[in-house]
């Protein structure tokens, strides 16, 4: 299939909302304006004021006992990379919210894996403050630092931490560690797992509970919470009523995690798209209940398995993604292994991410309608059908090396065959004129990782 | 955070610890030495086997086999009881429990062990506390402290 051009949009209503032509997240058009959006009002302040908590507690807790010194610690980790993409018609990527890639944009990118994590921990006796920021290319192309880590953790047992603010959601295999290249042995998470996760932070509460069953370890975790991310280009995306469940079966070199998430999702993306679609009527309507991100509620469980006896290693992931609107229902999975021989790491991988929906939609029905509604509507099924192109349906091979280099310091190179299917962009984005579906593309990514 | 200002002495700082690193080479311990885990002769706790002794210093668990807390003691980061400890304990390289501590530290779940410099500071501390318990030479053992596992 190819991607509907710009030229093609070049009249009428979907020449002004040029917008719907981005990918799905990327909307620059400001919602306030919007029937959709407008009683939806964005609540800043957030994340200042997680930050002000995070702090005030934490320097809190460091008072809270008489006896001894609060302990402080500065430590952080980051990845250099650089990914070139044979694909030039779209940019290569590593998450949805980023600006752009290697492919399109240039032919070498250094944004699609770089990044700087800085973390300050304190802690006195049963209590400890973390404060994490991350700089990485966002959907403004800015590298601006935003709070990925703001809590305060009370531990009254060995077994039992209570914790209050923001963290990243413990949802997959290690969706709350990604973006520490270090821990991880491939250059980045399979995209196909986790580049689209529609929440990945909680600011709220979290409960872990350690048990045991014999020799079999446990750890159960459940969190509530909301988030309020700012995207960047004018929208925000809202998710209320957080709930979920991660829990980790440990044994020997065997480790296991379940984890289910749910959370009611709101966001502008599209929202002029669908204003227009309700004033077709019931038809109009039912397309816009069906797919605009409002006050949908989203789940995603997962069920992983990691072996690493330490001379080898086998991971292997299986996920499921709900969010009934334009962002699709998807299965993921991949699996990777890898031998370790001194300090080089030689790997490989499989990944894929199937559309549990249909990725296009007749649209309105525009049989009997005078020709000038016709041609409307016509042109907001053809645009209503972009946004659900970027489902993303794919499937990519990988083979690489990890070479330990220093202590604290890793070099990964990684060749990977990524192949966007079924008339989709896969996890590709700002695709071009000239974009087609499955149609395989090579990208080479070089990362050097360090944690200090 | 002006954390782009970091960005561009990174690179330099990271070329030289990178040309370091290839210069000193990665050379295994040779750790021949015995090792034993040793608990206070004070800590009335069992003989344990290795997988229960790698929880406590992999900060999986919080408490010996009946049911007290436990608190893990280092050696100090590049000594061959440390490197020896963790290769027979745990399979694990210090590159790949960098990457253990990396995951807890960066995501709020636990520190790493408080380190202490050679046998005779660990096995005090170690003797000081019942909660504590550490790895050292079996050679440098004495009655303050005891055994609960043996690493041939």
């Amino acid at each position: 299939m190819t991607f509907p051009s710009s030229r093609d949009a070049a009249s009428g209503l979907l020449a002004k909302t040029d917008h719907i032509m981005l990918p799905i997240l990327r909307s620059k058009h400001v919602p306030a304006a919007l029937p959709v959006c407008a009683a939806r009002r964005v609540r800043v302040g957030v994340k200042a004021g997680v930050l002000a908590c995070g702090m005030a507690c934490a320097a809190w807790a460091a008072g809270a006992e008489q006896s001894g010194v609060p302990t402080w610690k500065l430590s952080g980790y980051g990845t250099l990379g650089v990914v070139h993409s044979s694909e030039r018609n779209a940019d290569f990527t590593s998450s949805v919210l980023r600006a752009d890639g290697a492919g399109h944009t240039r032919a070498w990118s250094p944004d699609v894996d770089s990044r700087l994590g800085v973390q300050l921990d304190v802690a006195q006796g049963d209590w400890s403050g973390v404060l994490q920021v991350v700089s990485e290319q966002g959907l403004d192309g800015s590298y601006r630092p935003q709070l990925e880590w703001a809590n305060v953790k009370y531990q009254p047992t060995p077994d039992l931490a209570l914790r209050l603010g923001r963290i990243a959601l413990p949802v997959f295999l290690g969706a709350d560690s990604r973006k520490v290249g270090y821990t991880i042995p491939w250059v980045r998470t399979p995209v196909e797992v986790y580049g689209a996760l529609p929440i990945s932070s909680s600011d709220g509460v979290d409960a872990t509970w350690r048990w045991n069953i014999g020799e079999v370890r446990q750890a159960t975790q459940v969190f509530v919470g909301k988030a309020n991310k700012d995207l960047q280009n004018g929208l925000r995306i809202k998710a209320e009523d957080i709930t979920g469940l991660s829990h980790t079966i440990e044994r020997g070199a065997l480790s296991a995690r379940l984890s289910a998430a749910s959370a009611r999702l709101d966001t502008g993306i599209g929202a002029e798209l669908f204003g227009a679609l309700r004033a077709f009527g019931p038809a109009g309507n039912a397309l816009a209940d069906r797919y605009a991100i409002v006050d949908k509620r989203v789940t995603m469980v997962s069920a992983g398995l990691n072996y690493d006896p330490g001379n080898w290693f086998v991971s292997a992931e299986w996920g499921r993604t709900r969010t009934d609107s334009l962002l699709g229902d998807g299965s993921e999975a991949y699996v990777g292994a890898g031998l370790r021989v001194g300090a080089f790491t030689p790997y490989a991988g499989y990944a894929q991410i199937r559309a549990d929906v249909p990725t296009s939609d007749p649209g309105l029905p525009l049989a009997g309608l005078p020709p000038a509604y016709a041609a409307v509507g016509g042109q907001l099924n053809a645009g209503l059908n972009v946004l659900l192109s970027s489902i993303p349906v794919q499937s990519t091979w990988s083979a690489g090396l990890r070479w330990d280099a220093a202590p604290n310091i890793a070099v990964k190179f990684q060749l990977e065959r990524v192949r966007p299917r079924e008339g989709t962009r896969g996890t590709l984005i700002n695709p071009q004129p000239g974009f087609r579906s499955d149609r395989a593309l090579n990208v080479a990514s070089m990362a050097l990782d360090f944690v200090f | 955070m002006r954390a782009l200002t970091f960005m561009g002495t990174l690179p330099r700082m990271l070329l030289a610890a990178l040309a370091l690193g290839a210069t000193v080479g990665f050379t295994a311990a040779p750790a021949s030495a015995e090792l034993v885990v040793v608990v206070s002769s004070r800590n009335p706790a069992p003989s344990m086997s290795a997988d229960q002794v790698a929880a406590i210093f992999l900060g999986q668990a919080g408490r010996f086999p009946d049911g007290a807390a436990a608190v893990a003691l280092d050696q100090e980061v590049g000594s061959p009881q440390r490197d020896g400890f963790y290769r027979q304990v745990t399979g694990k390289t210090p590159a790949l429990l960098k990457a253990h501590w990396s995951k807890m530290v960066f995501t709020g779940r636990g520190q790493p062990p408080r380190e202490a410099p050679g046998d005779a500071a660990v096995r005090r501390m170690v003797a000081d506390n019942p909660s504590m318990i550490g790895y050292i030479d079996r050679a440098s053992l004495d009655a303050s402290v005891r055994p609960v596992l043996i690493l041939p």
